[in-house]
């Protein structure tokens, strides 16, 4: 290590920073690749730990001191619980029983907001309060010490009148309420007036939601949400000093005094809930990144080669002088490096500034899917950021590896002449191809295993083989194209194609190496387009298909425009009785967990469906009789998504969590269903009410008579529910394009990613040109010399790059293709459950491959003025 | 027949901060100081002089590579001054050919290609280039090397396909910078005495450029250069 240091600084100077002082825009791009991969990688991680670390914040805050949370597999939790876990207050802990719904505040479309329900006097046990007026400063807190404590949970108590509601200062600033305002509260469709008891500091369980929450009375709450008898939560708070041991033993007596449906354990587990919800979705964010980033990767390779390439004689010089060849290796592995440092800090910066956009889309799109009352605001997670950090320095070193080798090898008298280098490498083409054509053997194999711990990880590695296997096929397929530019090209375009060709062959490494980067980029895009352009026709011919009715009405649901609560079985009775209205279908239903997996246990009018036929079934069996049949046995229809999450077939049983028990349910048939990924068991009503105490509905679907048009029955609908309930109508037509919107926003940030990826990549196709420019200056000099214009060396350069462009799409097509399919039958099936059919977007395909031919060219303009402009005398002169 | 070469008070100083020269940072040297010559047709002159005495500048400005910064050089009786570029260009492929010391082939091409280059690059359709090609290789002693790259080729085999690509259009006037420095004496005199002969042949004005009196005196005529003035 000593003889190596100053070794090592000595060949700094010479070997790496004035070539790249020299050659700065070189340099600037290479950087600028790595960073947005990295930046890349870096938004998406951040804007979703942003999402996830607002939700674990709530949990935490709402969990307050508890050591075990109870919670709800079902439904919610029977009152009666707290009577059976009675013996746990003997031994010193405490129960605080909690009620948690979302709410829209002041008018049907307004903010949302959590609302906690709760008991004032066991609450302080669990959680922190601290009122923002006049007592200013004074905590109510309860750790057991009786006396005092009593004394200020009697303050929290007195607060709760029936109607009466604590705001956080946060939320009171925003919407300008005092202790005494009255808020008006939308829940279930229902809108409600309460007044406000006190204000809260952001202290303990105000901190929740970004202090979007609310608290009031446990049984005010109940009464409100209809919830009357149930429980949503219950913390206990352990009491203190017990052992990690003792904790365990006491949660285990816990659960064994828990009624059938609900678990206990550490609150905690609601974050590992909702991070596996999102899971898929931010795995499927993440490919692309690193897609992005292994371009990025092209550029480190393809920089460093070219410095090696350029700087053979003076490395045989130095070797000549006395330098090891471990300390040239050092010198060229510390540029990649400090290329990698410089682009990844580069790319950390430009993430959190891409993070703030995508959290807009990732937020936006995540918190709608999955959970509607999340406020993430940007939370700059250091460990994301480091992550990012690393990723993009460890890939610049790996990729410098090569180019660092190949310096190492150099011998002292650097006597290899740079076509016999090429020679070398040319002759490797044969056994790269092969590599890559076994490559791509076992993409194929690897596309048929099934999902691990339900992400698709072998067919992630399948797409990546696609990607290396056609890279490695690059510099078959440029000595194949560059071979067509000589023979019947020549006499078509004249000696500059075989100019062209000489150049795509003479420096192979280089030319295949922007190839595959194009090709990698390309293969992105398509890939992704033709995902989801067929996502996007399946889902619009399925939406078609299965809105049979004409009007859908759900209870209003604030901004977000995520829908929760539930419709009243009074409303629906309104609705129905409306002039002019013929059927009404109610869907109610509820999250539930299977091992720890939420899905969604559903109800509908088996008898409506039988009737329209409009839910159509994965095995392609008629849906009128499969459904008039489970109505009859009492037997369950579940969603394709809910079929592969949990690998059921048809004819096999499910298990509901009930309070009396799993209630075993034998499944008549899966129907396709793209709205949600969680997966759906769908019951008659009169079943599911059987099963659940639960009414009225989420949404209700309403088919209305002959003659009646859809924007009629809607004002009918409204005029009837008008000052008694606050319920969306939505028509047909407007839910389809809502379904759209939806889904095109959702795949906005994919969009971003590819036009991203596509830009590095012809900034790579520049890059490249532009240092193979430089470096054929003499050749230049001497074709000059032979008599051939500057225009004409322009047009050899123009179609250098038109070749690798053509190239770039020609192998970008066939492999985004291939990619496509992978994305459709295997990732997406495996990640989310759903069946996908091919739907390619041919016009934006053309349009955008087009595109990049022509951004290819617009790139290569630079290099080849640069080209046109070589001072003769001067290029021949160098040595 | 050969070129008539008249160069006429011919200087050229190379100013100090034009921008692109990274190379020399000197600012206002005189590489030629005056230079009035005339080439006959046919003529075979050896410019000799030390390392730096401004012979290629002399070579570069014949071979229209570059522009004299005063005095006029007609070859044929066109003074090339009033060429445009393209006529420059067609100067280049047609009239004027040069052979250099080092890095005379295109790398990436290989034998037949660098000699079918000025032919292709003059129109030629590719057969016919490709056949006129392949004969030149095989007048300077290379057939059967056709398709070597120059990377598979010694020195005195290169500067025999530079040859070859030299004559490739006709020339009538053939400028040689220091075309046998890079080799050794036994070979370099082989490329010598292909050159004067072929030149011989075909009549063709040649200048070459070298400091070695041993090659200077294969020509017709010497004229020494130094510090960018001819000796008289
Ligand atoms: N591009 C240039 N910029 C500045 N000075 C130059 C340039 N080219 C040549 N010179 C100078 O002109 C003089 C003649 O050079 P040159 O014609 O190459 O000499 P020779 O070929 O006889 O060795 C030298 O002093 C050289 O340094
Ligand atoms: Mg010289």
């Amino acid at each position: 290590m000593t003889g190596l240091r100053p070794g090592f600084r000595s060949l700094l100077g010479p070997l790496v920073l004035r070539p790249a002082a020299k050659d700065r825009l070189r340099f600037l791009l290479t950087i600028s690749g790595i960073a947005v991969g990295v930046a890349t990688i870096a938004a998406i991680r951040l804007a979703n730990a942003s999402v996830l670390s607002s939700f674990s914040d709530t949990v935490d805050f709402v969990a307050g001191k508890a050591g075990v949370t109870i919670l709800a597999d079902g439904p919610g939790i029977p009152e009666e619980t707290l009577q059976r876990l009675a013996w746990v207050r003997r031994v010193g802990a405490t129960l605080a029983p909690a009620i948690t719904e979302t709410a829209a505040a002041g008018a049907a479309d307004g903010e949302v907001v959590e609302v906690l329900g709760i008991d004032p006097l066991a609450d302080t046990a669990a959680r922190e309060y601290s009122f923002a007026e006049e007592k200013k400063e004074e905590k109510i807190f309860l750790e057991g010490e009786e006396g005092e404590g009593h004394a200020r949970a009697a303050n929290l108590s007195s607060i709760f009148e029936r109607d009466s509601v604590l705001v956080t200062s946060v939320f009171a600033k925003r919407n300008s309420l005092r202790p005494g305002s009255p808020l008006h509260l939308v829940a279930n469709g229902i809108e409600r007036t309460f007044r406000v008891a006190g204000v809260l500091h952001p202290v303990g369980a105000a901190r929740a939601a970004s202090g979007s929450i609310l608290f009031m009375d446990l049984a005010a709450a109940q009464e409100a949400f209809g919830k009357v008898g149930r429980l949503d939560r219950i913390d206990v708070v352990l009491p203190p000093g017990l052992s990690e041991d003792d904790r365990a033993r006491f949660e285990e007596e816990i659960r064994a005094s828990l009624p059938p449906g609900t678990t206990a354990g550490r609150p905690e587990r609601r974050t590992e809930t909702v991070d596996r919800l999102v899971r898929a979705f931010r795995v499927n964010l993440s490919a692309l990144g690193l897609i992005a980033l292994l371009v990025g990767m092209y550029f480190v390779y393809n920089t460093l080669s070219i410095s090696v390439l350029r700087r053979r004689t003076d490395i045989g010089t130095v070797r000549a002088l006395g330098a090891s060849k471990r300390s040239v290796f050092t010198v060229f592995l510390a540029e990649g490096l400090a290329l990698g440092v410089f682009g990844s800090a580069a790319g950390v910066g430009l993430g959190v500034a891409l993070a703030k956009g995508a959290l807009l889309l990732v937020g936006g799109t995540a918190t709608e899917l999955y959970i509607p009352s999340a406020h993430p605001s940007l939370h700059l997670d250091p460990l994301v950021l480091l992550f990012a950090f690393a990723l993009g320095v460890a890939t610049s070193v790996l990729s410098a590896l090569a180019p660092a080798l190949e310096a190492a090898r150099v011998d002292p008298a650097a006597t290899m002449r740079h076509g016999s280098v090429e020679a070398v490498r040319r002759r490797r083409t044969r056994p790269l191809a092969l590599t890559g054509v076994v490559l791509l053997a076992l993409a194929f194999a690897l596309a048929l295993p099934g999902p691990v711990r339900g992400l698709p990880l072998f067919g992630f590695l399948s797409v990546f083989l696609i990607v290396s296997g056609v890279s490695l096929l690059a510099p078959a397929a440029v000595t194949f194209a560059a071979a067509r530019l000589d023979g019947p090209a020549l006499r078509l375009f004249g000696v500059e194609a075989r100019l062209a060709r000489a150049n795509l062959t003479g420096s192979l490494s280089r030319t295949s190496v922007a190839v595959a980067a194009l090709t990698m980029a390309l293969a992105m895009m398509v890939s992704v387009a033709v995902m989801v352009g067929s996502f996007r026709t399946t889902v619009a011919i399925w939406v078609s298909q299965t809105l049979a009715s004409d009007l859908f009405l759900s209870a209003a649901s604030g901004k977000s425009g995520a829908s929760f609560g539930r419709i009243p079985d009074e409303a629906i009775a309104v609705v129905r009785d409306v002039d002019g209205v013929d059927e009404v279908d109610p869907f109610l239903a509820f999250g539930a967990t299977r091992d720890g997996v939420p899905f969604t246990i559903g109800s509908g009018l088996f008898a409506f469906i039988a009737k329209h036929g409009n839910l159509p079934l994965v095995d392609g069996r008629d849906t009128r009789k499969v459904f008039t049949e489970a109505l009859g046995k009492d037997e369950a229809m579940i969603s394709e998504p809910y079929a592969e999450k949990f690998r059921v077939k048809t004819g096999d049983f499910v298990e509901l969590p009930t309070d009396k028990g799993p209630a075993r349910v034998r499944v008549a048939g899966i129907y396709t269903d793209y709205s949600n990924d969680r997966g759906t068991v769908t019951l008659d009503r009169a079943h599911f009410q059987r099963l659940w105490p639960l009414t009225g509905a989420v949404t209700v679907a309403v088919k209305l008579k002959d003659g009646v048009s859809p924007e009629e029955g809607a004002r009918r609908v409204s005029a009837a529910l008008q000052g008694r309930y606050a319920l969306r109508v939505r028509t047909n037509a407007t839910l389809r394009r809502l379904v759209l919107r939806i889904f095109d926003r959702t795949f906005a940030v994919t969009y971003a990613l590819e036009a991203v990826a596509l830009a590095v990549a012809v900034l790579g196709v520049l890059n490249t040109l532009t240092a193979l420019v430089l470096e054929r200056r003499r050749e230049i000099g001497l074709l000059r010399v032979l008599g051939a214009s500057a225009a004409r060396v322009k047009r050899a350069v123009q179609y250098e790059a038109a070749a690798i462009g053509g190239l770039g799409v020609v192998m970008g097509v066939l492999s985004g293709g291939a990619m496509s399919l992978v994305l459709v039958h295997v990732i997406n099936r495996q990640s989310f459950g759903w069946t996908i059919a091919m739907h390619a977007p041919w016009g934006f395909l053309a349009a955008a491959l087009g595109l990049v031919l022509l951004a290819t060219l617009a790139a290569a303009s630079r290099p080849a003025g640069l080209a046109a402009s070589t001072d003769v005398a001067a290029a021949l002169k160098e040595e | 027949m050969g070129a008539r070469v008249t160069a006429d008070s011919v200087s050229k100083s190379y100013g100090g901060g034009g921008g692109g020269g990274d190379e020399s940072r000197a600012a206002g040297v005189d590489a030629l100081a005056g230079i009035s010559l005339t080439l006959e047709p046919g003529s075979f002159t050896a410019l000799l002089g030390p390392s730096g005495c401004g012979k290629s500048t002399l070579l570069n400005l014949l071979g229209a590579l570059d522009r004299p910064t005063g005095g006029r050089i007609l070859v044929d009786g066109r003074d090339l001054a009033t060429l445009g570029e393209d006529e420059r260009d067609a100067y280049r492929r047609k009239t004027a050919a040069t052979i250099f010391q080092f890095f005379n082939l295109l790398p990436t091409m290989n034998a037949l290609e660098n000699v079918a280059l000025p032919l292709l690059l003059d129109g030629a359709a590719p057969a016919e280039a490709d056949a006129r090609a392949a004969s030149l290789l095989a007048e300077v002693g290379l057939h059967g090397k056709e398709r070597a790259y120059p990377y598979e080729l010694s020195g005195g085999q290169m500067q025999r396909v530079a040859v070859a690509r030299a004559l490739a259009n006709r020339p009538t006037l053939l400028l040689a910078d220091e075309p046998t420095g890079n080799l050794d004496s036994k070979t370099g005199t082989q490329v010598l005495d292909l050159v004067s002969g072929l030149v011989q042949e075909r009549g063709i004005t040649v200048v070459m450029a070298t400091h070695s009196v041993e090659a200077s005196a294969r020509a017709s005529r010497v004229v020494r250069l130094l510090d960018g003035q001819l000796l008289p």
